[in-house]
Parts: structure tokens; C-alpha cells; sequence
């Protein structure tokens, strides 16, 4: 297991570092000049020179790379072009929101969107199937910015029970975590029931069923275990994706976290920024995928075998 | 009541103890783009630069009116020429950790701030310094390297505040996230969106400021900001979008800020390529837009007609004969400069909402005249590049930009100089309308070169007359600066460069 989990690790060494070749191409390609974006509108041409010559801009690209990879392998990340500050003090502030408004909004979203999805399984056709459906295509369709503002308006605005928003106690966790959540609640809704449904038709199942097995045993056991292998690789995904910083609850909620770091930092070609936080959202893609592949085995032990 | 001050301290708790916020009044201004710092020399944008100034003085300051008034300095005298100006400081003046303030502390900032070495991006306010002496503790002597009679001003921007020595050594490269000077605020916090500060206890002015603690936050969304209001969460916000005023018009606990500001909108031309090298295309261009249309479409009213290049309230602004509308002599213009059946052009700008329905609008107008219009939108680093990495007119790639001018220092010499000197194309300024003449040129230099203000007044008309005949823009109006604040708060304002600004007395209930 341990010799397992190394190799994966070490596996992810050149994953990481051609991710960091690739955008390292990417942003130092994309046509805006970053000495002249910091510099201003009202700076002079020397002075737009000497921000390019600070910043190492005026260094050729494979010299510019190589002293990004060493401050890497040093574990260092640089200093925003725009504010100068550690990059890595800039995404530790902005980190934490992200991570609990995903795991909260995460939690609930995989409770009520799984349970729904059985529910709508077994009962496929009926009104509680249809209702779900309906729900479910409303949550998926319904724009999040449009969410969130309806409900700052209801909840801070009219009743005056929550915060509009800002990182702070709990309470101001409700109205994201339900913005953020609905979309995600929808679609493993939706996912589950398929995957319960085509569970449901295998042989083993009717195998179950017909050799006695109790009909709760049949749902939770038979189905739903075998169910569960792509709605965890799904739960990966979402998980990875909102990890990736929600820009536009974000936004809404004047939450201080990954997405805006990141729209503001490619509006403003914040090299270092951009870099940084890209390759942080690869590790985390890449540790997501490692904690599903273990899921597999506690799901179906089979795998783990393989 | 007790919930809106309970849903404050619980935003306010989460960096101060909840027993501090209890002592006082907490003011919440909410802006709509993240800081870039706190080091005032080191700021370019209008939010950061509002914040530094609730920390930092210069030796001058402009009041919420934009005029100029004494801050540090007590006085000044300047020599005919206006090359040499001798400074007389405000004795008794300390930084809130005690390092007391004199001239050495203002040679100190004025050469730090100019120092190419260090790269800060307000050199430009320091380039006509040769050098600062220190005369007596409390009298500086500046001399300058060639005449500049609008230096006062140039002091009272925030790029050439006093920064705090001590605090320069300790921090070095991280001064930026400290920086904290003799305002009448003290800086306790800064992180990712919320700027926290609390009342200089040693403040120059006994007695003031009014307010304990003060918090500058970021809400990028219009929609969430006016949220925070309307909640009592926030009791200043800025800006409010033209469009969405109607929202909170009625309501008796908002009060709506609404002034004439100093930027003016306009349309450039590429007055060095054709069609618009000829004054009758660049004339028919101005007849052809209904002003009064574009001022209510798109400003929902909040706008003003535009009578001059140089914005109202700046010293030397003269009236010019408005252009008009008239389409029917625009193409009889056209016709005449050899386009009777016009022309086609590209109009580039932002995508952000009120360039983008401009654009649009103009692309309606200009149709009338047969003149068919593309628009094009860049985002900031495309566009940025496009425009200052041209190496002549000729060749430059944008025909019409669609932008604006608004000076930050308050003078008559940065209201018009950037965009309509003859030896201000870009990358050296921004002149994008490439336009170029003489009496405009002579003029500016002029203006530049005395103190006096009737001289200075003189030849700020010379140029506003010829570069309003001219027409090297599209001169489409004047903005105003629009904010909502809380009833309660009294003494906070937007001033006319659309800078948040709080009166030292200001209250909030």
C-alpha cells in the first residue's frame, strides 16, 4: 500500500513539471505587456523599462523559465508583479475560503444529491422521480449569479438574517454553499439515478433479489455499492473543479478566495500569480485522483486487487 | 437596530475584538477592486490611492473640492522663474509610532520617491526635482531642474505623500504592506479584500478624526455592494452604476452623491492616417452624435454637455461653442472632404459595460452619415499593448478608441497635456489621437512654465480654443461621479477625480 502510494507520488513529478512548462508558455505568450500594465498610464517609457528590467522581462524566455524552475525547487514562488507581495502569502489568505466553501458546499450537495438520485431510482417513473427531475433541471439551468443576487436580496436585503456575504462565521457560509451547491446537487442527482438504474438491470441484481435477499439489502448493497464507482470519480471531478476557486459566487458573495485571485492576476498577466495558482490546481487534481482510486478499493475491493 | 450593528460587529470581529468595535463607530466603505498596496509612492489607481490618503499626507493636500490646501507644509515661496520653491513645515507633527516629522523626513521621501533605482510608479511626480536640502529642521528647500509652475499641486498628490522613514527600513521590499504615515488613520490590517484602520491617535489635529475604525473593502459585483448598503452592512459604496440609481432612489435611509467629476468621455481619431487627417471628417464626426441621446441613454442622465477638451473646475477651463448635432451638415462636411457616401472605420474600447453601449451607440449615430462603424472589443492587456507599442503614428493599428481623460492632480497642465501634446504620443503619454499643433504645443509649454497664474490662465485658453476647433475627438460629455451612503454618514464624498474622500470631521452616527 505504502510502495503503492509512493510510486503514485512519484508518478506525479513529470506531470507536474510539464504542467509548468505548459503555462509557463502559456501566460508569457499571451500578447499584454505586464511592465507597462504596472507601470500605468501615466508612467514614462523609462520608467516602464526599468519595471520590465526589475521583473526580468527583458531576459530571454528559456532564462526566464530555468530561474522559475530553480525558485521552484527551492519551494519558492516569486512575488506578485502588481502588489509585490509573496505569492505564496497571496494564495495561503485565499486558500482557506476556497477549501471550506468547497468541502461545505461539497457535503451537502453529495448527501442530498445521492440520496435524491437513489430515491428516483427506485421509484423511476413515479411523481418523486418526475418532481426530482424537474428540481434537478432547474438547479443545473438556474444562472448562479442570478441565484445568489435573488437571495442576498431576500435573506440581507428584506429579512435581514444573513450576511451578503464576506469570509466570516457561519452564517455567512449559507447563501454560497447553497449557490455553489444546487448546480452540483443537480447533476449527481441526475448521475446517481443512471448509474442506479443501469446497476439495476444487471444479472446479479436480479440474482439478489431472487435468491431472497431483502429488498432494502438489494437497494444499499447490491446497487448502490456497484452505483457508486462513477459517482465518486464525479465527485473527484467537482470536487477539483470548485477547488479551483468559484468565480462567480465568488463574485456574488464578495468571497476572498482562488477565482477572483485568478481573473484579477490574468487581467492584469501577474505571471507569477497565474503560475502558482495553476499549479496548485494541478497538485490538487492530481491528489483528488489519487483519493478516488483509493475509494475505488474501499468500494469495490476487486480493484484494489488489480 | 441592534441586529444591523451586531451583523457589523460580526464583520467587523473577525479582525478586531468584538470590544473594540463596540467603543466607537466603524465606518464600512466598499470600493470596487482589490488594493495594489499601501505605499503611496508606489500606487497608480484611484481605490489604492484613496486608501493611502486616509493614511498619508503630503506636504499639500486637495480638499474635497479638488483646491489645493496646505497639509504638512505651513507655507510656500517660490522664486520667479519657478525653479526653486522653499517650504515651511508644520512643527509638532509625529507618526503614529512616535518618529516625529521634519525636513530631513521630507528629503528623505522626496528622494526616495524619485530615485530611479527604486522603481516606483510615481517617479513622474518627482522628475523635475535636481535635488532637496534640508535648511533648517523645519524649512526645505527644493530645486528644480527646469521651470514647473504647477509643482504645489504635483505635491498634493498621494504619489507624493511622506512616507514614514522607519517604517521604509524596517519593511524594505514589504514596506508596501505597512506603510501607514501622519493621516488621520493608522493602518491595522490588510488582507486579501478588507483594508482595516483605526483613528491616528496622534493625529496633527486635536480632536479629529471623528470616526474610531474604518473598513476598506473590495466587492468587485455592482449588485452585492448595493446589497451591502441597503442591509446597513456598508454606509459609503462607490461607484453605483448610472442604471441602477432607480433602485435606491426611494429608499429614506440612502442618500445618493452625485456631482460633476473631472473626467470627460471622448472618441479619438487617428488624426495623422486617413480620413480623419482631414479637420472636415473630424468635424462631421462631432456634428453626427447626438450628445443629449448619449447622455441619457447611456448615463441615464448622470452626465454633463462638454465645453471645452479640459474638464469644468480645473483654473484656466474657458467655455468653447458647443458642436452640436446636425447630421445634415456632417454629410455635407463628408461630401466636401471627398466621402459623400462615407467611409468605414474601427472603433476599439473595454468590454466593460458603459465603453461597450458607447461604442454601440456611436456605431447608430455614425450609420446616419453613411460612416460605418466596426466595434471592437479588447480586453485591458491586449488593448494596452495595441496602444503603446507603436512605433509612429502611421502605423499605429487603432483608428478610434473609445476612452476618456480625467487629471489626478487637479491641475489645469495634467487635465490637457497627456492627451493632446504634440510630443505626447504614446508610449510616452497618451495622445492616441496622434494629433499635433503648434499653437496647442507652444501653449502647454507655456502653461508649464510659470507660476503665475494669469499667465498660466492665458495660455491654458489658447489651447483649449484651438484644440476645440480642432476636433482631434469625439468630445461626447462630462461624467459625474456617483456613490450612495448611509444617512448617517456625514462628511464622505467622491471628489471630482472620482476618489473617495473623508472630511477629517466626518461623523457617522
Amino acid at each position: 500500500m505504502l510502495a503503492y502510494l509512493l510510486r503514485r507520488l512519484i508518478g506525479t513529478v513529470p506531470v507536474l513539471l510539464s504542467v509548468s512548462i505548459f503555462v509557463f508558455a502559456f501566460v508569457h505568450l499571451l500578447p499584454g505587456d505586464p511592465a507597462r500594465l504596472v507601470a500605468g498610464q501615466e508612467a514614462t517609457v523609462e520608467q516602464v523599462e526599468g519595471v520590465r528590467k526589475e521583473l526580468a522581462l527583458d531576459r530571454p524566455l528559456w532564462e526566464q523559465y530555468a530561474r522559475y524552475l530553480s525558485q521552484l525547487a527551492r519551494l519558492q514562488l516569486g512575488r506578485s508583479i502588481k502588489t509585490h507581495e509573496p505569492v505564496s502569502a497571496l494564495i495561503a489568505q485565499r486558500f482557506m475560503p476556497t477549501l471550506w466553501l468547497t468541502v461545505v458546499s461539497m457535503v451537502w450537495a453529495v448527501i442530498l444529491g445521492v440520496g435524491l438520485g437513489v430515491l428516483c431510482g427506485v421509484k423511476r417513473g413515479g411523481w418523486q422521480d418526475r418532481a426530482a427531475a424537474a428540481a434537478a433541471i432547474l438547479g443545473i439551468s438556474f444562472p448562479s449569479f442570478w441565484l445568489g443576487l435573488l437571495l442576498i436580496d431576500l435573506f440581507s436585503v428584506r429579512l435581514g438574517w444573513l450576511p451578503t456575504g464576506g469570509y466570516g462565521g457561519w452564517t455567512s457560509f449559507i447563501m454560497p454553499a447553497f449557490t455553489l451547491g444546487s448546480a452540483v446537487a443537480a447533476v449527481m442527482a441526475r448521475f446517481t439515478r443512471s448509474a442506479f438504474v443501469e446497476v439495476s438491470a444487471e444479472d446479479y441484481v436480479r440474482t439478489a433479489r431472487s435468491k431472497g435477499v431483502p429488498e432494502r439489502g438489494v437497494i444499499w448493497t447490491h446497487t448502490l455499492r456497484n452505483a457508486l464507482i462513477p459517482v465518486i470519480t464525479l465527485t473527484g471531478l467537482q470536487f477539483g473543479f470548485l477547488l479551483g476557486g468559484a468565480i462567480v459566487v465568488e463574485t456574488v458573495f464578495a468571497w476572498p478566495g482562488l477565482g477572483r485571485l485568478l481573473i484579477d492576476s490574468v487581467s492584469f498577466r501577474d505571471y507569477p500569480v497565474i503560475q502558482a495558482e495553476i499549479l496548485l490546481f494541478a497538485v490538487e487534481f492530481v491528489l483528488i485522483n489519487l483519493i478516488v482510486d483509493l475509494l475505488y478499493g474501499l468500494v469495490n475491493p476487486e480493484i484494489r486487487l488489480q | 437596530m441592534l441586529r444591523i450593528l451586531s451583523r457589523v460587529l460580526l464583520a467587523a470581529g473577525l479582525v478586531f475584538g468584538a470590544s473594540s468595535a463596540f467603543a466607537g463607530s466603524d465606518l464600512v466603505v466598499v470600493v470596487s477592486d482589490n488594493l495594489n498596496g499601501l505605499d503611496p509612492h508606489d500606487l497608480n489607481d484611484n481605490i489604492s490611492q484613496a486608501a493611502s490618503r486616509l493614511t498619508h499626507e503630503g506636504l499639500f493636500k486637495l480638499d474635497r473640492d479638488m483646491k489645493l490646501v496646505p497639509a504638512l507644509a505651513e507655507s510656500f515661496e517660490a522664486n520667479d522663474a519657478a525653479t526653486e520653491f522653499i517650504f515651511h513645515l508644520r512643527k509638532g507633527v509625529v507618526f503614529p509610532d512616535g518618529t516625529p516629522f521634519d525636513a530631513s523626513v521630507v528629503k528623505f521621501s522626496f528622494d526616495r520617491g524619485g530615485n530611479p533605482a527604486n522603481n516606483l510608479k510615481r517617479q513622474s511626480i518627482y522628475v523635475m526635482i535636481d535635488h532637496t536640502d534640508v535648511v533648517d529642521p523645519y524649512t526645505v528647500r527644493v530645486t528644480l531642474k527646469y521651470p514647473f509652475g504647477a509643482f504645489p499641486n504635483d505635491l498634493a498628490h498621494p504619489g507624493a505623500a511622506i512616507v514614514n522613514p522607519k517604517l521604509v527600513e524596517q519593511w524594505g521590499k514589504d514596506f508596501t504592506r505597512h506603510a501607514t504615515g501622519t493621516g488621520p488613520y493608522e493602518l491595522v490590517s490588510w488582507d486579501a479584500d478588507t483594508l482595516k484602520l483605526k483613528k491616528n491617535a496622534k493625529y496633527r489635529i486635536p480632536g479629529l478624526p471623528k470616526i474610531d475604525t474604518l473598513t476598506y473593502r473590495s466587492v468587485n459585483e455592482d449588485g452585492t455592494r448595493l446589497a451591502m448598503l441597503q442591509a446597513g452592512e456598508a454606509q459609503f459604496i462607490t461607484p453605483v452604476p448610472p442604471a441602477m440609481i432607480s433602485r435606491i432612489e426611494k429608499d429614506p435611509k440612502i442618500a445618493i452623491f452625485d456631482k460633476p467629476g473631472l473626467l470627460s468621455l471622448f472618441t479619438t481619431m487617428n488624426n495623422a492616417k486617413k480620413p480623419f487627417d482631414d479637420v472636415r471628417v473630424r468635424m462631421a464626426l462631432n456634428l453626427a452624435v447626438d450628445k443629449a441621446a448619449y447622455r441619457k441613454v447611456i448615463w441615464s442622465g448622470y452626465a454633463d454637455e462638454q465645453f471645452s477638451p479640459m474638464a469644468p473646475g480645473l483654473d484656466g477651463y474657458v467655455k468653447q461653442t458647443p458642436w452640436g448635432y446636425d447630421p445634415a451638415k456632417a454629410k455635407a462636411l463628408l461630401a466636401e472632404a471627398g466621402y459623400p457616401n462615407g467611409f468605414e472605420a474601427t472603433i476599439t474600447g473595454s468590454p466593460a459595460t458603459i465603453p461597450k453601449r458607447t461604442m454601440e451607440f456611436l456605431q447608430q449615430q455614425m450609420a446616419a452619415i453613411g460612416v460605418k462603424l466596426t466595434v471592437e472589443t479588447l480586453e485591458a492587456g491586449v488593448l494596452t499593448q495595441k496602444l503603446y507599442t507603436n512605433p509612429a503614428p502611421e502605423t499605429a493599428t487603432i483608428q478610434m478608441l473609445q476612452t476618456g481623460w480625467s487629471t489626478s492632480t487637479g491641475d489645469a497642465d495634467w487635465g490637457i497635456r497627456p492627451f493632446l501634446w504634440g510630443k505626447g504620443f504614446p508610449p510616452v503619454l497618451n495622445n492616441f489621437a496622434y494629433y499635433k499643433n503648434k499653437v496647442v504645443d507652444d501653449a502647454i509649454e507655456a502653461g508649464l512654465s510659470t507660476v503665475d497664474p494669469e499667465k498660466r490662465a492665458a495660455a491654458y485658453a489658447i489651447a483649449q480654443a484651438q484644440a476645440w476647433k480642432d476636433a482631434p475627438l469625439i468630445f461626447l460629455g462630462q461624467a459625474h461621479n456617483l456613490a450612495a451612503y448611509s444617512v448617517k454618514l456625514k462628511g464622505a464624498t467622491i471628489r471630482g477625480d472620482g476618489q473617495f474622500n473623508l472630511d477629517d470631521d466626518a461623523t457617522l452616527e
